[in-house]
């Protein structure tokens, strides 16, 4: 009876050391693949900062309007922020290798699907930030033309302009990343059909006059009688 | 030579065979069959009158026209020495054309020239506009001649203008130009200017070419870097200017796009010209400096002052971002006075457009949009512009002028703090 529990005890014994003499190599693996991760990421995001102070992003980002938004959200410059995402992103993905080179079973899985959803995540960003940035110039641009060609309801010209586009990339967005794709899609058609169709009742009964009237200056003889400024030059 | 990189071969082989001349005539052109005719008459009579012994090269840059445009230059020159009588050139008058691009672009159709003027080691070069419909002769040698006989670098012309004529450029682009860059030449943006060929090869060499700025407005720029050289620059009165017809030309959209985008943009790459000069010198003048004739009606403004009211309401926060809270406020309230006694005061003019410049060097946003947002305040202060002087005289307009640059020269110290100030 006592050689057989210390039979087991010395087995028991065994099997741990056996285990740790397994595992200590692959999370020393580990701890190497996550520091050379650290050093990557840094390196990384220092030559993108570098990079992109010579591009002048942060003057783009500041002309485009991005930048106001990320001072409401408290959020750092473009530059910084482009840069921190880069060496968070590459670390993560370090230390999910070193995770993955320990061998838990039930972690493999889930890293690998991890792994197939980042570059999504990061198309996703982009998307939504480019659509930021295109909504935000495009609807000032339709709101300087149509203030300085004195049509009516600048604004919500420029709104409607800003509103589809951000619609626009939510959809791709959340579309890119798969979440409820089928959903995104029918809500997303839903909402910009039924915007069309607002807008095009609100035009063409609302303000019927006002259709007909821009009808005849721009398609009769009336132009004609369009307002001159005096001669600039 | 740089310009070998830009020149089609067969446009290169022409100036070649041309060899080197004294003067060059540029005329861009874009889709100007009905007046390219009349343009050439003018400029061949002036060098037949006017420069019998020089040598000479008229040159047509065209930026794609879709009329007969270039085939009219090519055949004119067929039939040219049929017409005249009288006096006659001494030397071949040398034509040549080139297409330099599917889209017009007075930078574009300005470089070929210069690059031309430098091949050809050309002494005296004028740039004419077929689209000015009293262009006449002695035009041309009056742009030529202080460049070619008194050694100028750049000649502006000086138009007799009705008073409700130009007004951009009196209440503008002249007042904030002069005060910058210290020299008083009226016309910076004009069609027709006269430069020298040294001007022009160091204009070449500058790698500015690709920029929207130089490529919408050339002229003043060019005049910019000859004071920034060292250059004589001068002007020279040519007579009436007639008006373009209602609805022809750029819009003022389009013309502050083009003018106050391309004076910002010259103030930007050219800061330690500016800087720290103080005050103005008057430049050489060839005959009156200014005369304002008081034939023309004054346009209706009550569309103007509408336009400037929701400007200032529809662009409120865009505003806010270029202007000084305190401006700003200045500005709302006298959007909200009443139209009979509006005024939009020069000091506040001049203060918002120092802020704009300022603004636009910190690049608080779009620079094209930046420009776009002064169209509505630039139509408060002609409304104002034009209420004031429904009746005046032409000398008491010249007064008010006057007044009007002192204060932008008076306030330039204001305009380097908000240019210098930490964004």
């Amino acid at each position: 009876m006592k050689e057989v529990v210390l039979q087991g005890l010395r087995q028991a014994y065994g099997n741990l050391v056996h285990m740790f003499a397994e595992f200590l190599p692959r999370m020393l693996v580990m701890l190497v693949i996550v520091g050379i991760g650290l050093l990557v990421a840094y390196a990384l995001k220092m030559i993108l900062r570098a990079v992109l102070h010579v591009t002048r992003l942060d003057r783009l980002s500041e002309e485009a309007g991005a930048s106001r938004f990320l001072r409401m959200a408290a959020l750092p410059s473009m530059t910084e922020l482009l840069s921190r995402s880069l060496f968070w992103v590459t670390w993560l993905g370090f230390i999910l290798i070193g995770i993955s080179v320990l061998g838990v079973a039930g972690l493999q899985e889930q890293i690998s699907r991890l792994f197939l959803l980042l570059p999504a995540i990061f198309v996703a960003i982009l998307i939504l930030f480019l659509g930021l940035v295109t909504a935000n110039f495009t609807s000032r641009a339709a709101l300087l033309a149509a203030v300085n060609a004195g049509y009516p309801s600048p604004k919500l010209l420029s709104w409607s302009i800003r509103f589809v586009i951000w619609a626009l990339a939510v959809s791709m967005a959340l579309e890119q990343v798969g979440v409820a794709r089928q959903t995104v899609i029918a809500a997303f058609s839903i909402v910009f059909g039924a915007f069309m169709f607002g807008m095009a009742l609100a035009f063409g009964l609302g303000g019927k006059d006002l259709a007909r009237e821009f009808l005849e200056r721009n398609l009769t003889e009336k132009k004609k009688e369009k307002f001159h400024e005096p001669q600039p030059l | 030579m740089a310009e070998e990189s830009f020149l089609a071969d067969e446009f290169l082989r022409q100036l070649m065979s041309v060899g080197e001349v004294d003067l060059l005539i540029g005329i861009p052109s874009y889709n100007n069959a009905t007046t390219l005719g009349q343009t050439l008459q003018s400029v061949e009579e002036s060098l037949r009158q006017n420069f019998v012994r020089e040598r000479a090269v008229i040159l047509n840059v065209d930026g794609g026209s879709a009329d007969e445009t270039r085939q009219i230059f090519v055949q004119s020159s067929d039939r040219r020495d049929v017409a005249h009588k009288g006096l006659t050139s001494l030397r071949t008058i040398h034509r040549i054309s080139c297409e330099y691009d599917r889209s017009p672009s007075q930078g574009i159709a300005l470089r070929n020239v210069v690059a031309a003027a430098d091949l050809l080691r050309a002494k005296a070069c004028a740039v004419v506009s077929p689209a000015t419909a009293n262009l006449t002769p002695s035009w041309v040698a009056n742009l030529l001649r202080p460049v070619y006989r008194e050694g100028l670098d750049f000649v502006a012309p000086l138009y007799v203008r009705s008073r409700f004529q130009g007004l951009l450029a009196r209440d503008l682009l002249y007042p904030v130009s002069r005060a910058v860059f210290g020299q008083r030449i009226r016309e910076l943006y004009s069609d027709e200017w006269g430069f020298s060929g040294r001007l022009a090869s160091r204009c070449l060499e500058k790698d500015v070419w690709h920029e929207d700025a130089v490529r919408a407005r050339p002229e003043a720029w060019m005049a910019i870097t000859a004071a920034g050289a060292g250059l004589r620059c001068g002007q020279y009165f040519l007579g009436p200017k007639s008006a373009a017809p209602p609805g022809t030309g750029p819009d003022i959209v389009e013309a502050i796009r083009q003018t106050v985008g391309n004076f910002f943009w010259c103030m930007e790459t050219n800061q330690a010209q500016w800087m720290t000069r103080s005050n103005s010198q008057p430049v050489a003048t060839f005959g009156p400096d200014h005369e304002l004739s008081l034939d023309g009606i004054p346009p209706s403004p009550e569309k103007i002052f509408d336009l400037f009211r929701s400007g200032v309401g529809e662009l409120e926060p865009i505003l806010a971002s270029i202007l000084t809270q305190d401006t700003h406020a200045q500005i709302k309230a006298i959007a909200l006075s009443d139209r009979a006694k509006f005024r939009f005061a020069p000091e506040l003019w001049v203060t918002t457009l120092y802020e704009f410049a300022a603004s636009y060097h910190h690049a608080v946003l779009n620079r094209d949009h930046l420009v776009q947002a002064l169209v509505p305040l630039y139509r408060g202060r002609l409304y104002s512009f034009l209420l004031e002087n429904a009746n005046t005289s032409a000398e008491a307009m010249e007064a008010q002028s006057e007044i009007l640059c002192q204060e932008f020269e008076r306030r330039k110290p204001y305009l380097v703090e908000r240019w210098t100030a930490k964004s």
